[in-house]
């Protein structure tokens, strides 16, 4: 692909983004930010029962026309491959560039890779929540564990989970 | 014909040092065939300006085309000229900034051409958001322009940036410091985001004896345009104490939103000593013994 070509594909991504929207019954939703310029991906993740392996993605998001580009693309290609949470882990944040183009994607690397981030930190969410689960927690502990960290890490200056979006957002 | 948007006094009327600099959306409408006016978008978003930009405006992006490739440094004399010569720019060119995000990108680009020491810069007050909201004319066609002839000069870094160790000794002398970060970051509450270090830093807080002036103050936020200068006063001088003939340092995070502080401190109020330290707190959050100061 030229790099003419790229760029087309990018905006046509970002303007018709794909697997756009909130997903119902998702198993997790992660929301991560980019409070070096305010794009915001919040990332919808249903798992298939009993197996280590994603079977949907959805997003939404604000930000600058690359990061919901790559949002997009990369909702497109897990969709496509349903991949297992070893191999969404295992996708670099190089190989996204690659993904994406680097001749455009590497002068913004934190943009371009925000949903990949943000995709990894919900199949995380997932295996804990289950290791959590089997472990005997009910989904109300898991939660209060979940706000426990969050509130933790604040005090450390660090801003996961909910806060992202509002870290993002306040320039 | 421009759509009906909240209404901005002429610019001659609100008071600035140095009026000329500052340039209206409807200027920039009347001088898109001028052969002697390049105007330059520069976006935080990489791909806004081939969604569409202002007929005849050139990109200028300042990671590819201004930061050099391997030292966290800007590229040399003859790196830009040949940047700017490829833009179709020559020497008596008026060059027009403008971009997105309140024109950080924009102020930041000014402020490296002033390092170059190149003059006949202007800003598009109201940036690009200002442009589209008014109904304004975008198009997707990337302009072409014959080789400019411009020279330009060996880079300055003394009168309008500053450096760690100066910025140290600025602290010991008690002078003047502006943190434009939002409030969280001044405070040190906000590092970074999971995952996305590259712009985070090891320690949060502020440069000790820095104000907190967030740079958005500058700006009406109904019209994107920047405050009348009594205004601007009332925020730098009546609130925080800065005097016009005061040695200045912005800081921010890695000095964009600093360079739009200097713009305005520098151009509209006309503060005579106004420095940009663009290591900001990406680099004095990292220094190892680096003072900080957390309220």
């Amino acid at each position: 692909m030229d790099r003419e070509t790229r760029i087309a594909w990018l905006i046509d991504h970002a303007q018709r983004p794909r697997f756009r929207g909130s997903l119902p019954d998702a198993d997790a939703r992660v929301p991560g930010g980019n409070p070096g310029c305010g794009d915001i991906i919040t990332l919808y993740l249903k798992a298939n029962e009993g197996e280590d392996r994603v079977a949907a993605v959805t997003f939404e998001g604000v930000g600058c026309t690359l990061s919901q580009a790559a949002a997009s693309i990369l909702a497109e290609r897990t969709n496509r491959l349903t991949p297992t949470f070893a191999e969404v882990l295992d996708f670099s944040y190089e190989e996204m560039l690659d993904l994406l183009g680097r001749d455009i994607a590497s002068s913004r690397p934190q943009c371009a890779t925000l949903a990949l981030g943000t995709l990894k930190g919900a199949v995380k969410t997932v295996e804990m929540n289950r290791k959590l689960r089997a472990a005997g927690h009910t989904d109300e502990e898991i939660g209060e564990l979940r706000r426990a960290v969050a509130a933790q890490a604040e005090g450390m200056g660090l801003v996961i989970g909910e806060g992202a979006e509002l870290a993002a957002l306040d320039l | 014909m421009p759509a009906t948007v909240a209404p901005v006094a002429d610019i001659e009327a609100r008071g600035y040092a140095h009026p000329e600099v500052l340039v209206s959306t409807q200027w920039v409408a009347d001088h898109l065939a001028d052969p002697n006016v390049r105007i330059v978008e520069s976006d935080e978003d990489v791909l806004l300006y081939e969604t569409g930009h202002i007929p005849g405006a050139v990109k200028i992006d300042w990671v590819a085309d201004l930061n050099d490739p391997l030292t966290r440094d800007y590229i040399d004399r003859l790196g830009f000229q040949r940047l700017l010569r490829s833009k179709g720019i020559n020497d008596r060119t008026t060059i027009v900034f403008y971009g997105d995000k309140n024109n950080w990108w924009a102020t930041y680009a000014f402020w490296v051409f002033r390092l170059f020491g190149v003059e006949n810069l202007r800003l598009m007050d109201g940036g690009r958001l200002r442009w589209a909201e008014e109904g304004r004319e975008i198009v997707t066609a990337a302009p072409r322009y014959a080789e400019g002839n411009i020279t330009v000069k060996d880079r300055d870094d003394i009168r309008n940036r500053v450096f760690r160790e100066q910025v140290l000794q600025h602290v010991k002398s008690g002078k003047r410091l502006v943190d434009v970060r939002s409030p969280e970051e001044y405070r040190g509450e906000r590092l970074h985001m999971p995952e996305y270090p590259n712009e985070g830093a090891l320690r949060g807080g502020h440069i000790p004896g820095a104000r907190s002036i967030p740079w958005g103050r500058a700006i009406t936020p109904e019209t994107h345009t920047f405050r009348p200068a009594s205004e601007l006063r009332t925020i730098y001088q009546e609130e925080n104490g800065l005097k016009p003939n005061d040695d200045v340092i912005v800081y921010c995070r890695i000095g964009e939103r600093s360079s739009h502080t200097w713009f305005a401190l520098t151009y509209l109020l006309g503060f005579s000593s106004v420095r940009n330290y663009d290591g900001s707190w990406t680099e004095w959050g990292n220094l190892v013994k680096a003072p900080v100061e957390k309220p």
